[in-house]
């Protein structure tokens, strides 16, 4: 297991307040991984910062075999390179169909003149009829992605992520919202994911975590407090002082 | 002769006594004997003769004798040959006034033909003047002295320097001293006769800013350009001038056609002239005609025309360049006395130095005023935009709709300070009112949508402009300032400011004060930055955002109002006048940032001052300037897309 | 829209129909104007009306570029008359050039030597720009004998302008209405630009007489009105077809969701800033045609054109006609500047309240601009919104 994303050193302040303060992680593929901490710990912040959107004061962001640096990459590039994100609030464009909704996050050239020029086939509606299926969408594809039900929309999130097939998965609270069946569905697509791919779960549902079964970091205060299995981590004393507070 | 003389005189006394008589003028005092006593003198003046009966009748110190002497040296008095007597002559039509000079009453009406004219030469004249001027220099009456001091800088000459510089010792009046001292200085420097005198009068205007002051030392270092064929020796060489560099090759070949060194060039215009002239058979030189709009053809028939004798040989393509090579070009002083004009050109880089530093004075002061025109007219615009995140198209509506409040005013109360002071609040209410009605009518509806809520502002912008115009015509309206706010602080010819302009200023500084104040000291203020910060939070707290976003706008309105008022003060009232702020206004809050009155006011500055700054550079070009200044702010956009007061972190939204 | 992707191998077309429906609905309108205008026969139309109805067929095509790159792409800009104008003045240079050149070679025929190129330009330049104390033709000028050199101009200046404008406002992620405030600074330099008189346009005199067109001067107005308003009609309806493609399919799913949400398009991998790019230019470039095609039948044209409120004129229409489908826009544009014509034109009766006389030259921008608050307040999505009410309800 090579590492794919090796984030060291990096810190970044907001007016003040460090929002992460010396986080190292590091990611192999593939792998699952669950990031859980207080709020405030600097989680979504961590996801901000490998998608680009925040700019840390310092440390380093590496990617892939080549240890591509991923700090001075704008938004989309990285996207590019098969980094996915799917956000803690559902955001899937409403006004579009389900299909039309997964045509755009299918993996193509992304170029405004490639995109003009794009003729659907076989294999891209092939794989959209897939990817439905996975999702449970299948009866849902000519509706209007704003008339799903809040879980729907989850998962059409989650299948945009997968349409973009990328190496790594940022998910940001997936279950959030959820029914239980639900849940359960979205555990299924994620371990499957997981199994060709990295993917790294924001949770707050111990349950939820307990049933990804896999590696978890604890955040707080900007970095890492502690990290390996559930178990290990639940008998940290530090981590239950953080969680229980003193 | 002498007989007759002394008859008419005996008479004449006899006349003037019954004549004087009832005036109010005591009889010695009257003008007209002592006169009398230098008759033949006075009637056919000479330079040599009058200087003694000026001077004796200066002495006697007769109360009209100035006017006497003005006039008499302008050829305005007259001598009637059948009593001797003299008077001011006054244009009647065909015929002639006479004027009795000790009771200014009119005597007669006579044809010109009945009186001698007493024709005073120059060189009467400059007596009388010289005469007259340490007189008056020196005249009881403060006037008649500044007057005389008006008189000299009008027309400055050498004699003027002895009787002023007598003068300035007897002077009492402490500000006449010092522009008679000026003044002195001014004569010394062109006239004195005495080299270390003059030099060191010019050494002392040196840094004087005044224009008067400036004009000596600008007449004593003119220059004429001039072209020879070599540096003429002696001359007083003010520099050689560089063809290529501080003329060009046209310019120096003109200077010397106009100096007779060389033909006129042939312009392309002369030569079809020429050609024109010269048809034969629907040839030139053999050319035909047709082939003429070739310009190479053209010279082709000259030359043809040239080898026939018909026309003089044409310029070599190089001569004008070798003419101008053989000759220098020059700038020489007009005065030839280098040390003068050495010691006046050092002094005028003083004074150049001097003017430099007091048009930055001048042009911050611009720039100070410009600016707090433009946080006046923003600064509403700011808060509405910042604390509602509402773009409101109609804020310059209601910088015209306050504009027209103190119009209407005017025409209620006459007395300008007092509608002046009725209007500004006035014009507060009337906004803030439209404000708080738009507020509720419109935008409250669209919050979830700013970009139509500017859509939305623009048409009633539209509509009020329309009504405006519908209401008040499209004639510019009058707001007149009340006197106290006509004049301008002149602090020297250079640094000047109007007062309206200063008022405007302390407006700006007023409201400064009084929104920091609001904000960050009332409860208002409070509830207001809460709700910018979170306006969920702030519901929740129990703080009511209808309310809020209601005063808040009503307050941006209300500034507005206010800023029509001011703006509308020492600009017309129009119907667009609005409109000509509201992009501006766009600038300096987006420049500055959003939703804090610092930012506003650093953009009002940056804007101002950049404005007057790049209108300094090309001052006859207030577009170009403008055009400027928006390329400007869409490059300082690029660098800083929040402004230059910007939030940061998670209240910036993104 | 929906079945785009489902729907295999199927003409774009086939798909849109309401495209097609409107590109018949232009060709029967204009071939009734044909039939009925004065240069063709039934003279029941005016030349005058057939030039308002050609420039209002212009106006409608740069309200379609708006609709694109507003409606569709959320970029509230405030410039598009500014590219609008920039195309008419592209044209007007040409147009008033080549008719003054005619006009001084037949003058300069009768002397006795034939003129030079060079003095042939001279009085050129001196004609057309006397009027602004100067005998020279502005570099800028450089291209303006040759039609086709010019025709180039009119793409690629308001193309360039529009590139290097978008470029530097959307790669400093400047959005909304800081946008449209930037980009109507934009149009107010330029105006403020061709304002002045030493900038080679003619000041606030403008270009003028480009209701002449050299080399057709012998044909009477009402032929030449029939041309413009078939090319304007041509016109519109390439246009239309190209921003309906343009809209339709893939691009047009991107470009709607960076309207909504442009930060989620960059996380899916898609360089927002060429989106807009390539929108904001394309729509910039159709606008200087219509413009190229409009000022020609306005027969002048001046900075005031240019003027920033005449752009968010523009952004009033396609908010009347509906944001978001094209024939909204055209409804919009249509519909509003041929009632303004008609309203300031005196065609609309005056209201005698009794009391007080409703003229409606005066009246109509207050009416104009109530109306369109109420239009923003309860029909957001404009005329094109009823519509689809009226078609859905059955």
């Amino acid at each position: 297991m090579s590492a794919l994303l090796e984030v060291s050193g990096v810190s970044v302040t907001f007016d003040g307040f460090r929002a992460i303060n010396n986080l190292s992680i590091s990611i192999g593929e593939p792998e699952l991984r669950a990031v859980i901490g207080p709020n405030g710990a600097g989680k979504t912040t961590f996801m901000d910062i490998v998608t680009g959107k925040t700019k840390p004061d310092e440390g380093r962001v590496l990617w892939g075999e080549a240890s591509q640096n991923l700090l001075g990459m704008s938004e989309s590039a990285i996207a590019r390179a098969g980094i996915g994100r799917k956000f803690q609030k559902p955001t899937v464009f409403e006004d579009q169909t389900v299909r039309e909704n997964l045509a755009m996050a299918l993996r193509n050239k992304r170029g405004p003149f490639d995109v003009l020029l794009y003729k659907t086939n076989r294999h891209a509606r092939a794989r959209i009829a897939e990817l439905a299926e996975e999702i449970g969408l299948s009866d849902h594809l000519p509706r209007r992605a704003g008339d799903l039900s809040h879980g729907q929309k989850q998962w059409l999130e989650i299948g945009m992520l997968l349409a973009q097939d990328p190496r790594l998965l940022l998910v940001d609270e997936p279950a959030a919202g959820m029914t239980p069946a639900e849940r359960e569905h979205t555990t299924e697509l994620l371990t499957r994911a997981a199994q060709t791919r990295a993917v790294v779960v924001i949770e707050h549902d111990m349950e939820f975590i307990r049933r990804l079964n896999c590696k978890v970091t604890v955040l707080h205060e900007g970095s890492v407090l502690a990290e390996g299995s559930l178990d290990h981590v639940t008998q940290n004393q530090q981590v239950i002082d953080v969680y229980l507070g003193r | 002769m002498p007989f007759r003389t002394l008859m008419f005189r005996a008479l004449a006394l006899v006349a003037l006594a019954i004549v004087a008589l009832p005036g109010p003028a005591r009889a010695q005092d009257a003008l007209q004997p002592a006169l009398q006593a230098f008759a033949d003198d006075l009637a056919s003046p000479s330079r040599r003769t009058i200087e003694s009966v000026v001077i004796t009748l200066i002495e006697q110190d007769h109360p009209n004798i100035g006017e006497f002497l003005r006039r008499y040296s302008a050829r305005e008095v007259v001598q009637r040959p059948e009593d001797g007597l003299f008077f001011y002559a006054e244009d009647a039509g065909a015929l002639v006034r006479l004027v009795d000079i000790d009771s200014g009453e009119a005597v007669a009406e006579v044809s010109s033909r009945d009186v001698t004219q007493i024709r005073t030469n120059s060189g009467v004249q400059r007596v009388i003047a010289a005469a007259l001027v340490p007189l008056e220099l020196n005249a009881p009456e403060r006037e008649r002295r500044m007057a005389a001091l008006d008189a000299i800088s009008r027309s400055p000459d050498a004699s003027q320097i002895a009787p002023l510089a007598e003068s300035v010792e007897r002077e009492t009046d402490a500000s006449l001293k010092t522009r008679k001292e000026r003044l002195l200085l001014l004569l010394q420097a062109q006239f004195a006769q005495d080299r270390a005198v003059q030099l060191s009068a010019i050494a002392a205007l040196g840094g004087d800013t005044s224009i008067e002051a400036r004009g000596v030392l600008n007449r004593l270092t003119a220059t004429v350009t001039e072209v020879a064929l070599a540096l003429p020796e002696g001359a007083n060489i003010a520099r050689v001038l560089n063809v290529g560099t501080d003329l060009t090759e046209a310019a120096a070949y003109e200077l010397l056609v106009s100096a007779a060194l060389a033909e006129p060039a042939q312009t392309p215009a002369m030569l079809r002239e020429v050609l024109a002239e010269n048809i034969v058979d629907g040839r030139v030189g053999g050319v035909p005609v047709g082939r003429l709009s070739d310009p190479a053809a053209r010279i082709e028939a000259y030359e043809a025309l040239e080898a026939a004798g018909t026309v003089p040989p044409r310029a070599a393509p190089d001569e004008a360049a070798q003419a101008v090579a053989a000759h220098v070009f020059f700038d020489r002083y007009t005065l030839d006395d280098a040390e003068i004009t050495a010691a006046a050109q050092a002094a005028l880089d003083s004074t150049q130095q001097a003017i430099a530093a007091y048009q930055v004075a001048d042009l911050v002061l611009d720039g100070l005023s410009l600016a707090s025109i433009f946080f006046l007219a923003a600064i509403g615009l700011a808060i509405t935009f910042g604390v509602m995140g509402v773009i409101n198209m109609a804020h310059g509506e209601f910088i015209m709709m306050g504009a027209y409040t103190g119009y209407v005013v005017q025409l209620f109360i006459p007395d300008y300070t007092i509608s002046l002071l009725v209007a500004l609040p006035l014009a507060f209410l009337v906004t803030f009112g439209a404000g708080v009605a738009m507020e509720r009518s419109v935008i409250r509806h669209l919050y979830k949508r700013p970009l139509e809520t500017l859509l939305a502002t623009f048409g009633i912008s539209i509509a009020l402009q329309q009504l405006a115009k519908n209401i008040f015509g499209t004639q510019a309206r009058p707001l007149t300032a009340p006197d106290w706010l006509g004049g301008a602080l002149q602090i020297n010819d250079i640094v000047g400011i109007s007062t309206i302009r200063v008022a405007i200023f302390v407006l700006a500084l007023i409201f400064l004060a009084l929104l920091l104040y609001i904000l960050k000291r009332t409860r208002l203020g409070l509830e207001v930055r809460a709700v910018t910060q979170n306006p969920g939070m702030a519901a929740s707290m129990g703080i009511n955002p209808d309310r809020i976003n209601m005063l808040t706008f009503g307050l941006g309105s209300g500034i507005a109002g206010i800023a029509g008022v001011a703006i509308g003060l020492y600009a017309q009232v129009t119907s667009e006048m609005g409109a000509n702020y509201i992009v501006q206004s766009f600038m300096t809050v987006v420049v500055g940032g959003v939703g804090n009155v610092w930012g506003t006011l650093a953009g009002a500055s940056l804007i101002g001052f950049l404005q007057k700054g790049i209108e300094w550079f090309n001052p006859s070009n207030t577009l170009a300037a403008q055009t400027y200044m928006v390329l400007f702010v869409i490059l300082f956009i690029q660098f800083r897309p929040k402004g230059i007061v910007a939030l940061r972190g998670r209240a910036a939204g993104d | 829209m929906a079945k785009t992707t489902l729907a295999p191998k199927k003409g774009f077309l086939s798909e849109n129909p309401s495209v097609l429906r409107f590109l018949g609905l232009l060709t029967v309108f204009t071939l009734i104007v044909t039939a009925l205008a004065e240069g063709f026969g039934a003279g029941v139309i005016s030349t005058s009306f057939l030039k308002v109805l050609g420039m209002t067929l212009c106006l409608c095509l740069i309200a379609v570029a708006m609709d694109v790159v507003w409606g569709y792409c959320g970029i509230l800009s405030l410039g598009h008359f500014a590219f609008f104008g920039l195309g008419g003045y592209g044209i007007g240079m040409w147009l008033m050039y080549a008719r003054t050149e005619g006009i001084v070679r037949t003058s300069l025929a009768n002397a006795p030597i034939p003129a030079t190129e060079g003095e042939v330009r001279d009085a050129i330049a001196s004609q057309i720009f006397s009027v602004v104390g100067s005998t020279e033709l502005p570099f800028i000028w450089g291209f303006a004998h040759s039609l086709t050199l010019q025709l180039l101009l009119i793409v690629l200046v308001p193309g360039l302008l529009a590139l290097v404008f978008g470029w530097l406002a959307f790669r400093s992620r400047v959005t909304g209405v800081y946008l449209s405030i930037l980009t109507q600074a934009m149009t107010l330099a330029l105006s403020l630009y061709l304002f002045q008189n030493d900038t080679g346009l003619r000041g606030n005199n403008g270009l003028s007489g480009l209701q002449n067109i050299p080399g057709l001067l012998h044909l009477p107005q009402s032929t030449i009105a029939l041309w413009f308003f078939w090319a304007s009609a041509l016109a519109l309806g390439l246009g239309y077809l190209l921003f309906a493609w343009l809209v339709s399919g893939k691009f047009g799913s991107v470009v709607r969701a960076i309207r909504d949400n442009e930060n989620r398009v960059r996380f899916l991998g898609y360089h927002v800033e060429s989106y807009k790019l390539v929108v904001f230019t394309a729509t910039a470039i159709v606008s200087g045609i219509a413009g190229a095609l409009y000022y020609p039948q306005a027969g002048i044209i001046n900075p005031a054109e240019i003027a920033p409120i005449t752009s968010i004129y523009l952004a009033v229409w396609v908010a009347i006609g509906g944001r978001g489908r094209l024939y909204g826009a055209v409804i919009g544009a249509a519909t509003v500047s041929l009632l303004s014509s008609w309203f300031t034109g005196g065609g609309a009766p005056n209201i005698d309240l009794g009391f007080y006389r409703i003229v409606w030259t005066d009246w109509w921008l207050v009416l104009l601009g109530l109306g369109f608050v109420a239009v923003t307040l309860f029909f957001p999505k404009g005329i094109g919104g009823l519509f689809d009410y009226l078609v859905r309800k059955p």
